[in-house]
């Protein structure tokens, strides 16, 4: 067939417009989801294929996502002259985003706020995340990597963090479902270390993607190399990084069913997508949506016909019933014009609440709404992963700049009983060179033309030597929860529509710098034994220097938001049970990396999407509990 | 007699290192040359041109072309020639105190396909554009920087390689080890737009 549009893919036509806030507010709704991105998608999907009706409150725009909105998000990024994890997002004063040059201290005396994080210190974090339909999936990278077995309960463990109500094998199902609407190409036998477990038959839905020629370079210095840690021996390999990204789908998958990649979902590219084509440009967006973004599983959740969306409408406050505990409605803002503050004040009800706007945003908005929290934990133990980089050039061209971001790694240092003493990480190597420590390939151009001024042949030879032979390591590292590294508001601090930003409290806990220090010098043996020379430096004048035993570094966000609200077995010690319940408020769900209690080194996108999987069974059978016809007892 | 946008073309093939067939395969020249003009004060881009025509700087062979497996080159086109630049030229250019500037932003430009604005004591001594501001000419632009190509890769979110690309040895090594061989030849990328298809002039 010369045009098969398989149009359970396609993003319905008008679906993010046909409700306007005034049909909204005469609704009730079966479930009020705040935010679009992926939990909030799986959860409409979920619900309102079981029947029941839903609302997103989404804060970013939407209108045209099925037609060219995303083409004009890729226009934007190829005209962008800072290619940032937010480049091609329109600025929106309303629905502001972090971005990453934006970590500056901000206090009181700081003669404007400008930006949006509100950062108190010590560390000033360069973490983002994106405030459009589809979230922070339409920028993440895409790795899909399952927490280890010893992830859950690190307090009991190692003596650090905290543990979960569940275990790997409670959760195991849900990454199963996770991976199956994430899309993730992968290989089991890749991926059974450190006891992580699959059912026996089990593949994952597409082959693994290939190692990069730079990752074969790499893992000639590494593979075999033996590293002895606190009793443990580690036999170190470079090894493929599961990948929510379209690859050749597995004809082994669910009993021999195989498995049908979703590409792009709106219509202008509707043939692209179903593979990667190794565009280099995961962050900040596939150009042809072979990557899994959270509008995927919004297009399914919108032709149920049950799913309403009101775009440009930032949540402002949780109304909550005092006698009940019981929330009873969203309000929310509502902007025409992104440029323009004016704005129109709106509510939606429904039986169920569900905040998915991801940790930051979540607590923020409980915060600002004054919401009881009788553990006092809403906002605290905030998490993102810590990342080291480390940056050499190999002694030989090996292809950099090619493929995706990053296609292996070494995963070995994950686990195991060092874990009482630092914390552990994932090794990245990168396929975009130094791009994320220096601004390459640019700052090479800049440095061989206006520095060296080479130009003609002399400057090409430079310029391939240079690039073509980057490295750069990447540690992705642990961090536990700390209560005092906490999301906060301050009534000094509002955006444009008045309310009130997010102020963050944070430092890098000494658990985690002491991974940080290890994986430095780790890195430091890997050059070695590749003969790479190594170029990484760090600027003390950097907001995010941090000094740990005689040494200093710099360390970046990753964008893993997480603990804000975390899961627990009572009231008194978490925010959410394990359904992600809040505690105090019944028909309140928090969703999102703000229920995990750790977040291992995981990314955790993979994880807080099965987590929603696992909490939309609850919210199912609460809401049919809830609509069954009461039963009058006659006395 | 040779058109203002073949002199660029010379010129910009001398200054980049990349022949002139591929210089018009990106189909940004044009789009290049009005950028400069509109960067630049009056009369300084044909200053440049006028420095490139010098009989030292069209003196490279026009077998030079950094683009092994191209067509060949129209027969007695003064477009012929230009990316064996002689290293005087460029040397000379790159060391006047007026054009080198000049024609760093030049090869900043194709390159990266974004305009960089001049020092501001250049401005100052010669005179400023209210154009010479930092900017990315454009989406295509970008699609069309050389920096990928001569790195042997390809722009981040364009002209990719397909899949599994990534895991075989890049274009670049193939030539680099090839015995004999001076300089750096890359062959033509996959994806990248054909002379036929890009050609503007």
């Amino acid at each position: 067939m010369a045009f098969d549009i398989d149009s359970s893919a396609i993003f319905p036509i008008g679906a993010a417009t046909r409700t306007t806030p005034q049909i909204a507010a005469r609704k009730s709704y079966d479930v009020v989801i705040v935010g679009g991105g992926v939990s909030g998608s799986i959860l409409a999907d979920q619900l309102s294929q079981a029947g029941h009706s839903a609302v997103i409150v989404e804060a970013g725009p939407g209108k045209d996502v099925q037609l060219d909105e995303y083409e004009a998000y890729l226009s934007r990024f190829y005209a962008a002259s800072v290619k940032d994890n937010q480049a091609p997002y329109p600025f929106n004063p309303n629905a502001r985003m972090p971005r990453s040059a934006d970590a500056m201290p901000v206090t009181p005396q700081t003669p404007d706020d400008q930006y949006y994080i509100v950062q108190d210190g010590p560390f000033c974090t360069d973490t983002t995340f994106t405030r459009v339909l589809g979230g922070t999936t339409m920028h993440w990278e895409g790795k899909a990597l399952r927490m280890l077995p010893e992830d859950f309960d690190t307090a009991s463990r190692f003596g650090h963090g905290r543990d979960w109500p569940l275990g790997y094998d409670d959760i195991e199902p849900y990454y199963r479902q996770a991976e199956q609407e994430l899309g993730v190409s992968a290989d089991v036998e890749d991926q059974r270390y450190l006891g992580m477990t699959f059912p026996p038959g089990y593949v994952y839905p597409m082959r693994k993607m290939p190692l990069s020629y730079l990752d074969q370079v790499v893992a000639r210095g590494v593979d075999g190399m033996r590293v002895d840690l606190d009793g443990d021996r580690y036999d170190l390999r470079i090894r493929s990084f599961p990948q929510a990204r379209n690859g050749v789908p597995n004809p082994d998958y669910d009993g021999g069913k195989g498995y049908q990649p979703i590409g792009a979902i709106s219509t202008y590219q509707v043939e692209e997508g179903k593979r990667c084509q190794g565009n280099n440009n995961c962050v900040p967006i596939c150009p042809v949506q072979a990557k899994y973004h959270a509008g995927k599983t919004l297009a399914k959740a919108l032709r149920t016909g049950k799913v309403d969306i009101v775009t440009q409408a930032v949540a402002s406050r949780v109304h909550v019933d005092k006698e009940s505990g019981r929330i009873s409605g969203i309000e929310y803002k509502r902007y025409q014009d992104p440029s323009s503050p004016e704005h129109t004040t709106h509510t939606v009800h429904g039986r169920v609440y569900v905040l998915a706007a991801n940790a930051i945003e979540n607590a923020r908005l409980m915060l600002a709404s004054g919401l009881p929290s009788t553990s006092d934990l809403v906002g605290r133990n905030l998490m993102d992963h810590a990342y080291l980089l480390r940056w050499a050039l190999l002694p030989e061209i090996a292809g950099t700049f090619r493929g995706t971001n990053c296609t292996g790694g070494i995963t070995e240092l994950r686990g195991g009983r060092f874990r009482e003493r630092q914390a552990g990480f994932a090794v990245d190597i990168h396929n975009d060179g130094w791009g994320w420590a220096t601004g390459s390939p640019y700052s090479d151009l800049l440095a061989i033309v206006d520095g060296q001024r080479k130009h003609g042949r002399d400057l090409r030879a430079a310029l391939v030597s240079q690039l073509s032979r980057q490295l750069l390591l990447a540690f992705m590292i642990e961090v536990a929860p700390e209560p005092a590294n906490r999301v906060t508001v301050d009534r000094r601090y509002r955006d444009p529509l008045g309310n009130l930003k997010p102020v963050i409290s944070f430092r890098v806990p000494e658990y985690s710098l002491a991974g940080a220090s290890f994986g430095f010098d780790l890195a430091g043996q890997i050059f070695t034994r590749l003969g790479a020379e190594d170029h990484t430096t760090y600027d003390p004048r950097d907001y995010s220097y941090v000094e740990y035993a005689g040494r200093g570094y710099s360390i970046r966000g990753g964008n893993h938001l997480a603990g804000t609200h975390v899961m627990g077995k009572t009231r008194h010690d978490s925010v959410t049970d394990p359904a992600q319940r809040s505690w105090d408020h019944e028909n309140l769900f928090l969703v999102g990396g703000g229920s995990m209690p750790t977040i291992g080194t995981s990314n955790i996108t993979l994880t807080l999407a099965a987590l929603a999987y696992r909490s939309a069974s609850f919210i199912d059978t609460q809401l049919r509990t809830e609509k069954a016809p009461a039963v009058i007892s006659a006395r | 007699m040779e058109n203002r946008l073949d002199q660029f073309v010379r010129l910009s093939a001398l200054l980049t290192g990349f022949a002139p067939l591929h210089l018009l395969g990106t189909g940004m020249a044009e789009t290049y040359l009005r950028a400069t003009d509109a960067a630049l004060p009056d009369g300084v881009l044909d200053e440049l041109l006028d420095a490139g025509s010098l009989p030292s700087a069209g003196s490279a062979p026009p077998t030079g072309s950094a683009v092994p497996g191209a067509p060949a080159q129209p027969g007695g086109s003064a477009l012929a020639g230009g990316a064996d630049p002689d290293a005087a030229a460029g040397q000379a250019i790159f060391g006047d105190a007026k054009l080198g500037p000049v024609a760093r932003a030049l090869i900043l430009l194709w390159y990266r396909g974004a305009w960089t604005a001049l020092p501001q004591e250049w401005r100052s001594a010669y005179g400023a554009s209210p154009r010479d501001v930092d900017h990315v000419v454009s989406a295509e632009a970008y699609q069309a920087g050389l920096q990928w190509d001569a790195a042997g890769a390809h722009p981040a979110g364009a002209r990719q390689q397909g899949y599994g690309a990534w895991a075989s040895p890049p274009a670049a090594l193939e030539t680099e080890s090839a015995p004999g061989t001076t300089g750096v030849r890359l062959p033509r990328q996959a994806g990248a737009p054909s002379v036929t298809e890009g050609a503007r002039s």
